[in-house]
């Protein structure tokens, strides 16, 4: 007989192990401990905002048994992401997989640590997030989250890293926050201690464009305008409600997810051109692009 | 690829055959869970909880046949139990460690869920050892994400090399299974019944 399936076994279960020398316990809300990631070898750790539900006398349980105390660092509730530093050095980094490499369909593992052993279950990659959004990756399997396993990584088969699980984003989905929008994330509260994202101050549905509009801009909906904050960015840049955005800063906005990836945090305070179509007419505004509260 | 896919399907449907020919129901009068031949001359092992408390057993072996069962081993604490048969030359499956199991691991159940007769159920190894989860005990324990259900007691959990590694017991919720390692399945027969039955 064949031994595939021994071959298999073996291999997850590697993989398990190899992924599991940068998987720690995170003791951050009560009697209920969860997982984390090491995102760097002096002692960042990566884990689900919902389960650290205190900010400070926060311990991590590392690979090798020990304990350690840890600092929040910051939080996105958006993508449920926190990074804590922890009092260590020395920690294994793990390695992360490429975006593209994941594909609907894939075996993938949900590892976690929320005992003083690594824990593991399996599951396929059920869907991906089709925005081209760097801060809106996410992946969504059929893993089962037993307690414990939120602020743990999926696993590919290869032992590399597809992202961090999260069971409270959305209600009995298990979806994990793929690797790119976990470093744009981690980069930025590093940096600034929350998720910097820009701010225009609009209200915005998606509409097609009159013809004459579409042939000349080489796409067929854009933006529409239904309201504007009053003292925004968007008002002293001087759009209207009834304006339809179909690009920023020469990026193609047709809805409005292409127009959050647009404001991104690298714009915020930076004036930037707005193509409008008003009237039938292109024309472009300058608008110095804010930073959402 | 797909090669390999069905390569991996046929290799999980001839383990289960094989793994079938040793699954027993045992019945209780008032229920049935099920049992695993241990040695081909009738020594059946099941759980405590599915034999306690009832007189008259019997086990209805694979090939159809229906004996009376005796409790020649008892350990409550264990949950488990060694039934007798009268039969010989019965299948056997080859005895796993227990303690190789880790995390990710590949394992199948097999067992007559809600009454259905040999029913299979797969997953991965979640954990291994004592302390997971929320059970209280102190003893050892595979947890396991597959889909248990009653009339899995007693059965036989094996590895993706058709080994047995385990006997399914009980379950904590839908998607977590428990099964008490074979490891511990030998250390209950050595002390119960001494070393002849042992040596498979």
């Amino acid at each position: 007989m064949s031994e595939v399936l021994k071959t298999l076994s073996d291999a997850m279960a590697a993989a398990v192990e190899a992924a599991g020398r940068s998987i720690v316990r995170v003791e951050a809300r009560r009697r209920m401990p969860a997982s984390g990631i090491v995102w760097s070898a002096d002692g960042v750790i990566v884990t689900a905002h919902h389960v650290v539900e205190r900010e400070d006398k926060i311990r991590i349980g590392l690979p090798d048994g020990r304990m350690v105390g840890a600092a929040l660092v910051g939080r996105d509730p958006s993508t449920d992401v926190a990074v804590l530093r922890a009092e260590a050095d020395g920690l294994a980094v793990p390695a992360w997989a490429d975006l593209a490499e994941v594909r609907i369909g894939h075996l993938a593992l949900a590892v976690g640590r929320p005992g003083d052993q690594l824990q593991a279950t399996l599951g396929i990659v059920s869907a991906l997030s089709h925005h081209a959004h760097e801060e809106r990756y996410f992946a969504q399997t059929d893993v089962v989250m037993y307690p414990g396993f939120s602020g743990g990584p999926l696993v590919a088969v290869t032992g590399q890293l597809i992202g961090l699980n999260t069971s409270a984003l959305m209600r009995g989905v298990s979806l994990t926050v793929q690797s790119a929008t976990l470093r744009a994330v981690a980069s930025s509260l590093l940096a600034h201690g929350r998720m910097r994202r820009g701010y225009l101050g609009v209200g915005v549905q998606p509409v097609k464009l009159p013809a004459a509009a579409a042939d000349q801009l080489g796409q067929t909906t854009g933006a529409l305008v239904m309201s504007v904050e009053p003292d925004s960015p968007a008002e002293r840049g001087g759009l209207f409600v009834g304006d339809t955005i179909v690009a920023i800063d020469g990026q193609r906005v047709t809805d409005g997810d292409t127009l959050l990836a647009a404001l991104t945090s690298g714009r915020i305070g930076q004036t930037v051109p707005v193509t409008i179509v008003r009237g039938g007419q292109t024309q472009t505004l300058a608008v110095t692009v804010g930073e959402r509260a | 690829m797909n090669d390999l896919a069905q390569l991996v399907n046929a290799h999980l449907a001839d383990t289960v055959e094989r793994v079938r020919g040793s699954l027993v129901q045992v019945r209780n009068g008032r229920g049935a869970g099920a049992g695993t031949i241990w040695h081909p001359d009738g020594l059946i092992v099941t759980n405590a909880h599915v034999v306690q408390g009832h007189a008259q057993l019997t086990a209805v072996l694979p090939d159809g046949r229906t004996l009376p069962a005796q409790v020649i081993a008892f350990d409550a604490a264990r949950d488990l139990a060694a039934l007798a048969v009268e039969a010989d030359g019965l299948p056997t499956i080859e005895v796993g460690d227990s303690r190789a199991l880790k995390p990710g691991q590949w394992v199948m159940a097999v067992g007559h869920p809600w009454g259905v007769l040999g029913a299979v159920t797969a997953g991965v190894v979640i954990g291994v050892g004592a302390g997971l989860g929320d059970l209280p005990s102190s003893r050892e324990w595979i947890a396991l994400a597959l889909h248990l259900r009653p009339g899995h007691s007693g059965g036989p959990l094996v590895d993706a090399a058709g080994r047995l590694v385990g006997i399914n017991t009980l379950i904590t919720g839908p998607d977590v299974g428990y099964a008490i390692p074979s490891q511990t399945v030998i250390a209950f027969l050595k002390e119960t019944l001494g070393a002849q039955h042992v040596a498979v």
